[in-house]
């Protein structure tokens, strides 16, 4: 353990899918130098995939008390190479149209919206990812360089890019798939929390500029901030697939969906999102705290006061990020 | 990086898939690294290379409603990168403040202004049009020789044969002003934008003699019910989403409806599946169960709207004064007064000397038969709208509507039901409903489900698109009279469009489904143009700036050919080369969101007035000027050619100036155009326009330049309402001045209208809201939409590259699983989308959300990015609204709030694998 944790609660009754976090990473980190088809975050409709494909298939994580192995994600069909279109047709003579150079096998977003179930009770949800900056970090253990470390003042998972000599061990280990190789660089790259960013008192690019304002950054032993309120105290905040063993910081509120239909048209009481899928997910804890989600809601319905609802409707932008220093940049 | 340097470096990710066995932990968790962390230098700064030595702020002008407040961050003079703003204060502490206004394609528009589809020199035709061959020029040749054409087309054709029109690419007050202003000079013709991109809320405008009425979107926040009818908001309104989802947690009861299950399904309370193209039907059997069920707001509806009024039994007209009173009003109504036990001319209509819709003594019946006696002394039989509200909407039980609508019954019970015994309840109206022809009768009907339960002011209510008014901007933008446009009918007649309908639809059809046919059409076509309705003409000469007509309109390459064939001289103004630009002779490179001064405030979503100010020291993009440079070069070269060939200011006989008690024609004056252009040389550029607006436009006030280089934005003050004060601390809602002031209303009835007895309107059965449609014809199995997207405002953004990658690269549409296997149509598939109008071919994406009898497809992508070109619009026919074409009823006149659509969403198709 390090002597604090950063850690991060997505809402994802507030994540609307729009991929402005996807691109605020891109343009703070990976628009360049080699991390192109790189999505340090991204954003990936469930059922589906995923980023990259099949990620949830290919290992990696801890078996009790060893790691599990794990297989590395092809760049062409697994990640999807970064399409290159050729605007000069719009110059030229002739009907050629604006297309990708090469055909787009797979992407970051290659499911939107598709989901699972049949009309009209099929459904899906939007499950932003990102490094968990796990406090058991699998990454860590497997590189033979130990060039992985937590950062003591935040739990911040970083690779020394100094120390890296790209041996991708991480990557395969990595259960989340979080980690890329920077084939010009020759080494591992992946989310870095944006500490820079954190160090002048700005939050991530990500959760900072997420329009859906659903993303909640504290320290875990702030007793006033979201994480610890919406971790411990509601406990409606969820790590993804804590089965994989690496305790994840990035938590998530489950996702509430409109009932199922019948086949007369009837709107029944029965919920869209079976509950096993999201247990697969979520864990045993999820039907627990979707009952409160929807127990607080019920309350605002009625008029009365609801702590819990005000923490998710987060009255005002700048109260989501509990840093530890003021901002001393424009 | 080059592709093929990428390529041979990630030939590692090949090589490593040998790597992917078993691993094993090498050693226990380092409790400190081994190493220091003086590496860590790298990524700050990296950081501090985005946060550049520059900073600006901008917001992006296209169409599109968001209106958000960005720094822009630049290096040694190029944009490094954009963040919000993220700094518009709360309004009140129970309100959720509106940070971090600003979405997925504002955020790429550091990479789309570097694009190579960036226009970036004046281009000039060198082959044929369309053909894709350019020469590249200077700007003077370009200017001199683009205003010597356009200078012979004024001389010798006169001013109705210029067309000199801004699209909805720039929308802001700043840089729209250049275009307005110069095509004002010069008399030229302009389409009415909204419904040009058919984005007319007509059966809002029946109701309030308003097109664009609602809240700003923070008002969604203490709602307790909120109905989105064919609106999409967690993908089309991505900043203010939160407020809907916010909404939820705050305890409102959320009703989606629409024919998929798109995103903003997943977050509401319910879905209410509809079949395409039958919401009509459904607002019907809502009116229904209010009406069976007695939820109506007595006291409101006998104020406020026209349903006490008087209805004659024998003409089925509204009874006026005219009928009583030999020489009586035309513009006089009565109601049956159960005070006095006799008709009453009701106050607050447009004819009757007390303003106010104060009834006092009076006591109108909703109901009941009367007879009343004539001028002539006949009597005369009368009911009341109320009446004949009643009786339409007992036509649609929801047990009925069901087998139309496939709604449940039980749901809409529950809808009423949620409708009548909310406190505020907002109806939320999308472009996608006037999208087909009942979208008129949809909208009218839900603004009388409002009226019946008295969702007005803060109750809430219809909300279709919330504008802000402001004032004062006539001297700069129109400091001549000139002529305005309706936009889907000068569309409809330059793109010879009743072709395609008469292809796509038959009479029997028509007349069985809407209740017209094409005659009916052509002939209310032709007394419109009779009648001198907002049409100038086909124009001789086009400067088209920042507007994709060839890609949006329908039928596509028959529309373009048909404008096209008229066209002497068409100059495309534009920053990225779109599917409208390459068919021009002439493309001129304009700036584009971040390197020109801009300001924009009247959009209602929230209250703030964003202004763009460019990085200190930005270079310039190519030869890219701003539109005000561009039309400020076009003055200087038009005056150069008139004082060359000695042209005197022509005479404009159209329009007439009063001076004195003579009246003169306007005249326009080619020689002073430059000096009339910058007032006299004070309006030199964009940042001078800015600033004029600020001092000019009273609902600016106090605020400067100074002000809104703080955080890139000031606060629209009170008077920003048209319905209502804009209040400091609460959100903004309509219609308070009429409900707690007793204003009359911008109607014919000076209230919420529900009956209007044009001829048409009786013709057809349209006096009050009922149900058509749809029209789909059963020629072709499948209907077909096309919905806003989330990674585009119309096609801005559509080829950008960071978004492309982000979908599937190239356009896909979306099908069903079970529909597309029963025409062995897989994942990814090409397919043809064909009907009798046109075909195109695209990729499948298998979508359960999407119902088994459509196809659906993101609007506007670009035709350029499909094969050959043919872009989806090619097998969208040609359709308009009879019910949106009578002219000359009250406020059923052609002004920005009554015009109409070109339809969309009505054609069917068929797909086959390509």
């Amino acid at each position: 353990m390090t002597a604090r944790q950063l850690g991060m609660v997505i809402d994802l009754n507030k994540c609307i899918g729009c991929q402005t976090c996807t691109l605020a990473c891109k343009s703070q980190w990976t628009d360049r130098d080699g991390r192109e088809f790189m999505y340090w975050n991204h954003v990936e409709t469930r059922p589906g995939k995923g980023y990259p494909k099949d990620w949830e298939q290919a290992g990696g994580g801890w078996d009790g008390d060893t790691l599990r192995p794990g297989r590395l994600p092809r760049l062409h069909e697994d990640y999807g190479y970064p399409a290159e279109f050729g605007y000069e047709v719009l110059f030229e003579e002739g009907e050629k149209p604006l297309r990708p150079k090469e055909e787009m096998a797979w992407g970051p977003n290659w499911d939107e919206d598709q989901g699972a179930g049949e009309y009209p009770n099929s459904y899906f949800f939007y499950l932003p990812r990102l490094c968990n900056h796990c406090s058991n970090p699998a990454c860590q253990v497997a590189c033979p360089r130990q060039a992985i470390y937590k950062r003591e003042e935040d739990g911040i998972v970083l690779i020394d890019q100094e120390r890296c000599r790209g041996y991708r061990y991480c990557v395969a280990a990595c259960p989340y798939k979080k980690i890329y190789f920077n084939p010009l660089a020759g080494k591992s790259e992946k989310c870095i929390f944006c500490y820079p960013r954190l160090e002048k008192g700005l939050p991530q690019a990500c959760a900072y500029q997420c329009v859906g304002r659903a993303r909640h950054v504290a320290f875990l032993d702030d007793q006033e901030g979201a994480l610890h309120q919406l971790v411990n105290q509601w406990k409606v905040a969820l790590p993804l697939h804590a089965e994989y063993g690496t305790q994840p910081n990035v938590y998530y509120v489950p996702p509430l969906s409109p009932p199922k239909i019948g086949s007369n048209g009837r709107s029944l009481d029965e919920p869209r999102v079976p509950d096993e899928y999201l247990v697969q997910l979520f864990g045993p804890g999820v039907g627990a705290a979707l009952e409160m989600l929807r127990e607080e809601m019920a309350k605002k319905n009625r008029g009365e006061a609801s702590e819990l609802m005000d923490l998710l409707i987060a009255y005002r932008h700048g109260d989501m990020f509990r840093l530890d220093r003021p901002r001393e940049v424009v | 990086m080059d592709r093929r340097e990428f390529l041979r470096n990630s030939t590692y990710c090949g090589l490593a898939l040998a790597f992917g066995g078993p691993l094993t932990a090498l050693r226990a968790h380092a409790a400190t690294p081994l190493g220091d962390q003086r590496w860590e230098e790298l990524y700050r700064d990296e950081f501090l290379d985005t946060r550049g030595d520059a900073q600006g702020f901008a917001f992006h002008c296209s169409n599109c409603q968001g209106n958000c407040a960005w720094k822009v961050f630049a290096k040694d003079g190029r944009v490094t990168r954009e963040e919000q703003s993220a700094a518009y204060p709360q309004i009140h502490p129970r309100i959720p403040d509106a940070n971090p206004r600003g979405c997925n394609k504002g955020i790429v528009h550091s990479k789309e202004m570097y694009q190579g589809d960036r226009l970036l020199h004046p281009l000039k035709r060198a082959g044929e049009r369309g053909e894709g061959k350019w020469e590249r020029v200077s700007w003077e040749e370009a200017l001199e020789d683009i205003a010597t054409r356009v200078v012979d087309t004024l001389t010798e054709q006169g001013p109705g044969e210029l067309m000199v029109y801004a699209g909805t690419g720039i929308l802001s007050q700043g840089r729209r002003a250049g275009p307005l202003r110069l095509g004002s000079l010069l008399g030229a013709q302009r389409l009415y934008p909204a419904s040009a991109v058919g984005d007319m809320f007509t059966g809002a405008s029946l109701a309030y003699g308003l097109a664009n009425t609602g809240h700003s979107l923070d008002a969604w926040f203490d709602a307790d019910a909120i109905f989105l009818w064919a609106i999409n908001p967690i993908v089309t309104r991505i900043p203010d989403a939160h407020y809907l989802n916010e909404a939820r947690y705050n305890g409102a009861t959320i009703y989606t409806i629409s024919p998929d299950y798109n995103p903003s399904c997943k977050f509401a309370t319910h879905w209410v599946p509809i079949k395409p193209g039958t919401d009509a039907y459904l607002a019907m059997s809502l009116l229904h169960v209010l009406l069976r069920d007695g939820h109506v707001n007595d006291a409101f509806v006998r104020e406020q709207t026209d349903l006490p009024f008087l209805v004659r039994e024998d003409s089925g007209e509204l009874l006026r004064h005219r009928d009583l009173r030999a020489r009586g009003k035309e513009d006089v109504f009565y109601c049956w007064d159960e005070a006095s036990g006799k008709e009453q001319p009701m106050p607050g209509t447009p004819g009757h000397f007390k303003k106010t819709l104060r009834l006092g003594k009076l006591r109108p019946a909703l109901g009941g038969r009367y007879e009343i006696k004539g001028k002539e002394g006949e009597l005369i039989p009368v009911t009341t709208v109320f009446e004949r509200v009643r009786a339409e909407a007992a036509n649609y039980p929801p047990d009925e509507t069901q087998a139309i609508t496939g709604v449940h019954p039980e749901l809409v019970e529950r809808m009423a039901r949620d409708l009548a015994r909310s406190n505020k309840a907002i109806i939320n109206i999308g472009f996608a409903l006037h999208k087909y022809v009942s979208g008129t009768m949809s909208c009218w009907a839900a603004a009388l489900a409002c009226a019946l339960t008295g969702h007005a002011g803060e109750r809430g209510g219809i909300d279709t698109e919330h504008n802000w008014s402001l004032n004062g901007i006539g001297p700069l933008s129109s400091p001549k009279p000139a002529r305005f446009a309706s936009g889907f009918f000068s569309e409809w007649l330059n793109g010879d469009m009743q072709a395609s309908m008469d292809t796509h639809y038959s009479d029997e059809h028509l007349k069985a489904t809407a209740g017209y046919d094409s005659k009916d059409v052509e002939r209310q076509v032709a007394e419109n143009r009779e009648s001198g309705k907002a049409y100038y003409g086909k124009p001789r000469a086009l400067l088209l700036f920042a507007d994709n007509m060839f890609r949006r309109n329908k039928t596509e390459a028959h529309h373009r050919e048909a404008v096209l064939s008229n066209l002497d001289i068409f100059v495309d103004i534009n920053h990225r080369m779109d599917s409208t630009a390459l068919w021009a002779d002439y493309v001129l490179p304009a700036k584009s969101h971040y390197e020109s001064w801009d300001i924009r405030g009247e959009l209602g979503y929230h209250r703030f007035c964003n202004v763009t100010i460019p990085p200190e020291g930005l270079k310039p993009v190519g030869e890219t000027r701003s539109e005000w440079a561009i039309c400020l070069g076009l003055s200087e070269a038009m005056a150069k050619v008139a004082r060359a060939r000695g042209i005197e200011p022509i005479a404009d006989p159209d329009f007439l100036v009063q001076e004195g008690d003579m009246a003169a024609p306007v005249m326009r004056d080619l020689q002073t155009l430059p000096d009339d252009f910058t007032d006299g040389g004070t309006l030199k550029n964009d940042e001078d326009v800015v600033r004029w607006l600020m001092e000019n436009v009273e609902q600016i006030a106090p605020w400067t330049p100074e002000d809104a280089r703080k955080n890139g934005f000031v606060i629209l003050n009170e008077k920003a309402g048209f319905t209502s004060p804009l209040y400091a601390n609460r959100p903004y809602h309509s219609f308070e001045r009429n409900v707690y002031l007793r204003e009359p209303y911008k109607t014919h009835s000076g209230r919420q209208q529900f009956f209007v007895d044009h001829p048409v309107f009786k013709e057809h059965g349209w006096t009050v809201p009922t149900a058509i449609g749809p029209l789909r014809p059963p020629s072709f199995p499948l209907a077909f939409y096309t919905p806003h997207t989330r990674w585009g405002i119309h096609s801005q953004w559509r080829t950008n590259e960071q978004l492309l990658r982000l979908q599937r690269g190239e356009p896909y549409l979306w099908l069903n699983p079970a529909t597309a296997a029963a025409r062995d149509v897989g994942e990814d598939d090409r397919v043809r989308v064909f009907n009798d109008v046109g075909e195109f071919i695209a990729r499948v994406k298998l979508m359960p959300a999407v119902p088994p009898e459509a196809v659906v497809m993101d609007h506007a992508w670009e035709p350029h990015q499909f094969e050959k070109r043919i872009g989806l619009n090619s097998t969208v026919a040609g359709m308009i609204s009879l019910l949106e074409l009578p002219d000359g009823w009250g406020h059923l006149t052609f002004s920005p709030n009554w015009d109409g659509n070109m339809i969309a969403h009505e054609s069917s198709v068929e797909v086959e694998k390509a």
